[in-house]
């Protein structure tokens, strides 16, 4: 990895799943957490994704709640058959759809969330900087 | 509706690797029910070519519309600033609306996006199936409003081959057995005497043997 290297990661996250900011502190100088809160995880489109990626993330990690645990019945599972739809159309693209994950957790479990983030760019340490951003 | 499914990227890619100045054209009414051509899949591909051309260091500028519909030319004047500042056009339409397209902007290369499928139905959500061949002589009401031109893998007219398994068809078990639904359907209506009439062999004039078909409504010509 390149010692500039700060990785971006992205991460769209259910309302419900975590109600306030991603918390769990990591110095700013090692990476940039962007977070995008939606009514539920079912709302990630293909399209913002993609944005995402367009807006210079590395990483992009979609947040959902437990499975039988949405308020919406389905949408956390709607929401993981569209990420591994796109993760196909990454590595398609060229970017590789290992940029792309979804982890369900239990409501504002910083911990889960802190090894989510640390498990992310431990990745991007392997995957560098997104290709499409040279 | 017309069902349709996008090309791989690796194909639209290829198709406008060409041209700088891109329009990607949708259509609001089939292939976005269809979630192959409407604004979402517009902006999608948008995105994913950026990328993709991006990652390989080549820039291209890509401009997105969606018009209500790419087969008439009412709808499809509106798109005649975008066509003009590109330098070719991404349909993302059926063959029609591509067709028309081009007959409209002649100069202009127009590019299909989309793979036209069949005439069909939306069965449950992400499952469409064919229902209709527009072969123009519709036998629906003989059939309790099943097609077995369509339907049937064999497109027997006078009763089932015999070849189904618990209702599923013989070519293809994943279909049903269309004379199964057929008898079930002019039962439930008591018009299973409608079978006792034999169905001649078909002409096919009416579909699409003989060229492409055109439907002229006199009172509609000014």
């Amino acid at each position: 990895m390149r010692n500039d290297f700060k990785p971006i990661i992205t991460m769209f996250h259910c309302a419900n799943a975590l109600k306030g900011d991603i918390s769990p502190a990591f110095p700013e100088n090692e990476l940039e957490i962007r977070s995008v809160r939606l009514p539920c995880s079912s709302m990630v489109k293909d399209v913002y994704l993609l944005r995402a990626y367009e807006d210079g993330a590395d990483a992009v990690v979609v947040l959902t709640c437990p499975e039988g645990e949405c308020r919406y019945i389905d949408g956390n599972i709607r929401a993981g058959k569209r990420v591994k739809r796109l993760q196909a159309l990454l590595d398609e693209i060229g970017l590789g759809g290992q940029r792309l994950s979804l982890f369900s957790i239990s409501p504002n479990d910083d911990d889960a969330i802190g090894q989510i983030i640390r498990k992310t760019a431990a990745d991007l340490v392997d995957l560098g900087p997104n290709p499409a951003m040279k | 509706m017309i069902v349709g499914e996008q090309k791989t990227l690796k194909e639209i890619k290829h198709m406008v690797a060409q041209y700088p100045k891109l329009l990607i054209l949708g259509c609001g009414t089939c292939v976005k029910t269809c979630f192959a051509g409407g604004e979402d899949e517009v902006a999608t591909l948008a995105s994913a070519l950026r990328l993709a051309f991006k990652k390989e260091g080549k820039q291209l500028e890509i401009q997105e519309l969606t018009v209500e519909r790419q087969c008439e030319d009412e709808f499809i004047q509106e798109a005649a600033e975008a066509v003009a500042r590109n330098d070719a056009v991404l349909s993302l339409a059926c063959g029609a609306g591509v067709q028309d397209i081009a007959r409209r902007f002649d100069r202009v290369p127009v590019l299909p996006g989309v793979n036209t499928t069949f005439i069909g139905v939306l069965e449950k959500p992400g499952l469409f199936t064919e229902e209709c061949s527009s072969c123009g002589d519709c036998v629906l009401a003989t059939f309790g409003a099943v097609c077995p031109i369509t339907r049937c893998a064999k497109k027997l007219l006078n009763g089932p081959c015999g070849g189904s398994r618990e209702g599923k068809c013989e070519i293809n078990p994943d279909i049903d057995c269309a004379w199964q639904l057929i008898i079930e359907r002019l039962q439930k209506l008591g018009q299973l005497d409608n079978l006792r009439k034999y169905v001649s062999a078909r002409s096919w004039r009416s579909g699409n043997a003989v060229g492409p078909r055109k439907l002229l409504r006199e009172d509609l010509v000014v």
